[in-house]
């Protein structure tokens, strides 16, 4: 998951990494002049992107007015999307240089790249190549450092041993919190050669929560800020609002056939209002995941029609269909016609299933969105 | 890399989990479906016996009474590597993990073993391999898997099912199926497998269908065209209109920047000569045209 500045940063924090002093406030908070560190200050908007200095929702404030009109005009501004809920106000860093410093995982070569530079806080991509030292090294906390030593040993005199020191600590952040990026960029080098991370983008291995205590906490204790990663963790499965304007309900399992489904509809100009995997082999006979999903679809106020697409390599489609129809009896919120396609083991009992509940099966996909076609246009007259 | 995923119908296989749900259920299909299972691994299960083979302690046990070479490994993610590891420590040099969830730190460790120790790994995450009419290692279903030309890598384990299953109907069969998985550390890649397919007597064209995030299909189009690939290549790419940065199932679908994205991908494949599809329809139409 890809966490908030604010939420990175105290994390790296209660792990001995030096941050500038800062608050959280919401949307709905007043600011409390008490409860902030002594200004100058910088008002950062917090969102899942990167970019947000140039979309201008990072601002320094050097009063108390500046700080209340920057906040007032950056909470619930939108960026790439995302509504900004939040801002961390922060005291400012009087750096004497800033460097760049990041640790991502390189999925190709089986290991960690390690990224070192003089120059940060500008757009990394606008630093010279020559610039830029980097190395890939095996996720271990010994390899990490040395390499770490390495290239830090390339950096001019005056920042080589913050960012050794810097290196080496967010190496074990990295390798503790399992880690699939984590970039500190500024990396701000004070005068005398003390550091402070000006900046934290970090992103962890969902896969990990289980066995990530702190995050787990994290995850549960904000879950309003990753409802994603929440649901993902209480549920087991994936899903996904895509647009909350969407008229067709998706009951699909599998990520890739549900994204190429999704790809299609949209192609055809049809709009669909949610990503889902429900994972068919999770259901165990039971219809409670299957309830809770068309409850969820069921908030979707565009919504005009559930479409149902499963291709059973496994699955027996005659249980399935049985749990289907329990389960749309069970959620009355879904009050939409249901179109199903369904291929593959126990399709002659899906068939009859389904028919005794006004459900009619296609076994072609097309046929099936010829279908979803028609109750859109219904809705229409 | 060069990695030869060819199993055969005597390959002698186990299957770790074998007393689980899924390690019963697979035991038995695979063995319907050809595959050479001899037996499988339990740490403290009280059967000796399922579906008609052994049921061993731990891999070593089961590689000294029955002389597997390859296993399918369906144990929790939590428990994965050491599972990988008692395997390798065995003998065993052919690994399929369907397990979903696997840590990615964890997958790390595990690649490095395998490279260690020159293990074939395909997964984790993965629907698993099948070498058509042979044998078949994993979930793959029977439907979607005829014997034909067509070689076929996937990231997606469903979006494959469904190809297959559209081109078996369409007239293509596969030669050698293999799930590469949707995790973005992975046993084998695309691009590992480049060589092999290049080789092949019976893959006459290749079909990969991927999706957006990471940056195996862009290794894919290098490979294809450093190892000077001669055989026709199509591809499928999911996700096309996914928004930036949302995560839809697969870690590996979490994209960060222009790189990952689906014009990149597309972009980089057409580059390297391989005819990228826009829908399903298609790509059964454009692949069944050429090979039929």
């Amino acid at each position: 998951m890809y966490l908030l500045e604010h939420d990175a940063k105290e994390l790296l924090a209660r792990l001995g990494v030096p941050i500038p002093p800062g608050r959280l406030i919401g949307r709905d908070e007043t600011i409390h002049r008490s409860a902030l560190p002594p200004g100058p200050w910088v008002v950062k908007g917090q969102v899942p992107t990167g970019g947000r200095g140039k979309a201008g929702i990072i601002r320094k404030a050097a009063t108390p007015q500046e700080l209340t009109d920057h906040a007032r005009a950056i909470l619930g501004a939108t960026i790439k999307g995302r509504v900004v809920e939040e801002v961390r106000i922060e005291q400012q860093v009087d750096a004497a240089r800033e460097a760049y410093l990041a640790f991502l995982l390189d999925p190709a070569a089986g290991g960690v790249r390690v990224i070192l530079s003089e120059s940060g806080g500008v757009d990394i991509e606008q630093v010279p190549p020559e610039r830029i030292f980097s190395e890939v090294a095996p996720a271990a906390a010994e390899p990490l450092a040395a390499c770490v030593q390495r290239l830090a040993s390339r950096l001019p005199r005056e920042i080589a041993p913050a960012a050794r020191e810097a290196g080496e600590l967010l190496a074990r952040a990295f390798l503790e919190l399992e880690a699939v990026l984590l970039e500190i960029n500024p990396l701000f080098v004070l005068d005398g050669g003390r550091w402070i991370a000006g900046d934290a983008k970090l992103v962890t291995d969902d896969n990990a929560l289980p066995r990530q205590k702190a995050l787990e906490l994290l995850v549960k204790a904000r879950a309003g800020t990753y409802p994603d990663v929440a649901r993902k963790h209480e549920h087991g499965f994936d899903y996904v609002v895509v647009d909350t304007r969407g008229e067709i309900g998706l009951l699909t399992t599998g990520a890739g056939l549900s994204m190429m489904l999704i790809d299609e509809l949209r192609e055809a100009g049809m709009k669909p209002y949610n990503f889902l995997d429900i994972r068919t082999g999770g259901l165990r006979g039971e219809t409670k995941r299957l309830i809770q999903v068309l409850t969820w679809i069921g908030r979707g106020k565009g919504v005009k029609v559930l479409l149902v697409n499963i291709f059973a390599g496994i699955t027996d489609l005659g249980e399935f269909s049985r749990l289907l129809v329990e389960a749309i009896a069970a959620a009355p919120q879904l009050k939409v016609p249901v179109v199903a396609r369904l291929v593959g083991n126990g399709l002659p009992a899906a068939r009859e299933v389904l028919a005794a509940a006004g459900i009619a099966l296609h076994t072609d996909l097309d046929a099936a969105l010829a279908e979803v076609r028609s109750h859109l246009s219904q809705e229409l007259r | 890399m060069n990695i030869n995923p060819r199993i055969d119908r005597n390959t002698p296989v186990i299957v770790q989990g074998i007393t689980g749900r899924a390690g019963q259920l697979h035991s038995r299909l695979m063995k319907q479906y050809g595959t050479n299972v001899v037996g499988g691994v339990s740490p403290g299960a009280r059967v000796s016996e399922v579906n008609g083979v052994p049921v061993l302690a731990d891999c070593g046990a089961a590689v000294e009474k029955t002389g597997a070479r390859a296993s399918v490994l369906l144990v929790g993610a939590m428990q994965l590597l050491e599972a990988m590891r008692d395997a390798i420590a065995a003998g065993i040099r052919y690994l399929v993990t369907p397990t979903e969830g696997m840590p990615v730190h964890d997958a790390l460790k595990a690649w490095k073993l395998c490279r260690d120790t020159g293990a074939v790994w395909v997964g984790a995450s993965t629907p698993g391999m099948a070498v058509a009419g042979e044998a078949k290692l994993g979930f793959l279903p029977d439907d979607s898997l005829k014997p034909g030309p067509l070689g076929l890598m996937s990231r997606s384990g469903t979006l494959s099912y469904e190809a297959g299953y559209r081109l078996a109907q369409g007239g293509v069969g596969t030669s050698v199926w293999v799930g590469v998985g949707g995790d973005p550390v992975k046993g084998t890649r695309f691009a590992d497998l480049v060589p092999f397919y290049a080789a092949d007597a019976r893959t006459r064209a290749l079909l990969i269908i991927g999706e957006i995030g990471g940056s195996d299909e862009e290794e894919f189009a290098r490979a294809l065209t450093e190892y000077r690939f001669a055989k026709p290549v199509f591809a499928l790419i999911a996700g096309r209109s996914a928004p930036e940065g949302v995560t839809m199932g697969h870690a590996g679908a979490l994209v960060h920047g222009s790189h990952g994205t689906h014009a990149a991908k597309r972009a980089a494949l057409e580059a390297a000569g391989v005819r990228v599809f826009a829908t399903l329809n298609e790509m059964v139409a454009g692949v069944a045209a050429r090979l039929r």
